[in-house]
């Protein structure tokens, strides 16, 4: 390339040049058999790799809609709240980083019957709402770590896309979540 | 070749052309957008602009409480998530003055060097794809996918885990899980030489990486890259063997540097070696850990709420793409006051404009392919 065609940058062009020369060893008759001798070795010796690939390997996809993978026991999917365990202590909600735990409740009657948890912790407050954002929450799982009666929790369901932001915000305290409750959580 | 005009004898001459790559570009991994400045086929210009994943990470562990901080570590190096999480539990651990049990050790550490491998094997895949090679993405995945499921069973999530704890790691390993790891790293030896045969050692790869971008030692100093691509370029520095962390001391292996086999020291096909014999040493560090590994509890003594004692620290180490040092500044609170993030990424998106010039644009590709930068760590 000389400098009469290199138009704008001269400089440059001469710089790709000098590159290029530089690592270029001059081409004799030998060295051209060999380049092409050299492409075929190392080309036939990947084609007999991948063509392998053909025969001996099985396959390890997974048709998805037919085949569904289970997931480990302690996956992080969608959270789950099962609302009668739950004693309103607002820990979940202040591990949360991105805040995305909406708890609402009240005290609890004197008079009132007085009920436990499963694992016998007394309730002393009424949740009145208890809402996650799953749009918003990013899946870390610290707030499952705090939770006291472990009634918060990862499920593995992971088929939960919805059309609308609103209807990612679960109500753990309405009877829809109940339904896919029973489906998912296995006790 | 530029065109040269002619019109009544005297040259008229256009202007470079500016040529935008990115940041939808598949070239440039992720939303990098790099502003070339080309004359024919030739780079006269680069220069990258960067921002487009910019999440205030450093802005928002202000106002996050220590453990808090962690999930956000790993969506930074989205590809190595367990190596952003390590620097941050060491630097808190390291105020705190909290001892790591043994056992938590041995897992960081065998888990870090998985990370190693599977952040490496998409390295691996990706750079084949950059010069177009579509096979060995697909074998690289599929190692890469068992490395996803161990993490999976570990953690609970396949990327970004939350599993390295301040004074520990959240779930201990089992048997089943150890044996997995031990078969799946004595096949990956044999894995590993076919990778090389297939890609490394084709003639079409070669001639498109040797002799490419070839950084001397000088220019890494002076820019201060780490990782890969410093050692690509020959220089012996390895965080886990210079300035040992954890339990690195314990452990034999060797630092691989860039010779120059098929090129020149420090060139494309340098780094990408680096890398590929990297991913050996990775394997003979998780076998020693499956030899050595202790039984015991995997969390150390920390309190409830944590509130680090007022001063700073600066911590480093060395991640799959390079140096990650964190800078956490304390007022004694429940959240930092400060933490900076040093990014390898960042320091090797900016050699770019080093490198481009006198290049044609086939081969910028190459180069931004070999230095493996990951956005979410640039921008942060």
């Amino acid at each position: 390339m000389n400098n009469k065609t290199s138009g704008l940058t001269p400089d440059l062009h001469a710089q790709f040049a000098e590159n290029s020369k530089r690592y270029e060893k001059e081409l004799t008759f030998g060295g051209w058999f060999n380049n092409i001798w050299r492409s075929i070795v190392s080309v036939s010796k990947g084609m007999y790799i991948t063509f392998r690939y053909v025969w001996a390997e099985k396959p390890v996809t997974i048709e998805y809609p037919e085949v569904r993978e289970v997931l480990p026991e302690n996956s992080r999917s969608r959270l789950f709240n099962d609302a009668e365990n739950c004693i309103s202590c607002l820990q979940c909600a202040n591990a949360c980083p991105v805040d995305c735990i909406y708890i609402t409740a009240t005290r609890r009657d004197k008079e009132a019957e007085k009920i436990k948890t499963k694992d016998g912790t007394p309730i002393r407050l009424d949740l009145q709402q208890y809402t996650i954002d799953t749009a918003l929450c990013m899946y870390c799982g610290l707030c499952t770590t705090v939770c006291p009666t472990e009634c918060l929790t990862h499920t593995t369901d992971y088929e939960f896309a919805s059309y609308t932001l609103d209807n990612m915000k679960y109500d753990y305290l309405a009877d829809y979540i109940r339904a896919w409750r029973d489906r998912i959580v296995k006790d | 070749m530029a065109i040269e005009l002619i019109e009544n004898g005297e040259s008229i001459k256009s202007d470079l052309l500016t040529l935008n790559m990115g940041p939808q570009h598949p070239a440039t991994h992720g939303v990098l957008r790099v502003e070339i400045k080309t004359d024919s086929e030739i780079v006269a210009e680069a220069i990258p602009h960067i921002g487009y994943l910019h999440r205030c990470k450093e802005k928002h562990s202000e106002n996050l409480d220590y453990r808090g901080v962690i999930p956000f570590c790993d969506r930074m190096d989205y590809l190595a998530a367990m190596s952003m999480e390590w620097g941050y539990a060491l630097t808190v651990e390291k105020m705190l003055g909290t001892e790591v049990p043994r056992r938590a050790e041995y897992i960081r550490v065998m888990i870090g060097e998985l990370q190693r491998l599977a952040s490496h094997l998409m390295f691996f895949g990706v750079y084949a794809i950059d010069l177009g090679a579509f096979s060995p993405f697909l074998y690289a995945f599929q190692k890469r996918e068992f490395i996803l499921r161990i993490f999976e069973e570990l953690s609970g999530a396949r990327l970004l885990y939350n599993y390295y704890w301040i004074g520990g790691v959240w779930n201990d390993i089992n048997d089943g899980q150890l044996r997995r790891i031990a078969k799946f790293v004595d096949e990956m030896k044999t894995e590993l030489d076919k990778y090389h045969t297939l890609v490394g050692e084709n003639k079409i790869f070669i001639d498109r990486t040797a002799n490419v971008a070839t950084l001397t030692p000088k220019q890494v100093y002076s820019y201060g890259a780490t990782g890969p691509v410093m050692r690509g370029s020959g220089i012996k520095w390895d965080l886990r063997k210079d300035r040992p962390y954890s339990i690195y001391e314990e452990f034999d292996f060797d630092v691989q540097v860039g010779h120059g086999e098929k090129g020149t020291v420090g060139d494309c096909w340098d780094r990408y070696h680096v890398r590929m014999r990297e991913m050996h040493e990775s394997i003979k560090i998780i076998e020693q850990c499956l030899d050595g590994i202790e039984e015991g509890p995997v969390m150390g003594k920390v309190p409830k709420i944590i509130k680090v004692p007022e001063g700073e620290t600066y911590m480093r180490t060395e991640c799959p793409r390079g140096e990650l040092g964190y800078h956490l500044i304390s007022d004694g609170g429940k959240t930092p006051y400060r933490l900076k993030v040093k990014s390898s990424c960042f320091t090797h998106t900016s050699m770019l404009g080093e490198m481009a010039p006198g290049q044609m644009i086939a081969d910028f590709v190459a180069t931004i392919g070999s230095i493996d930068i990951v956005l979410g760590e640039v921008d942060r």
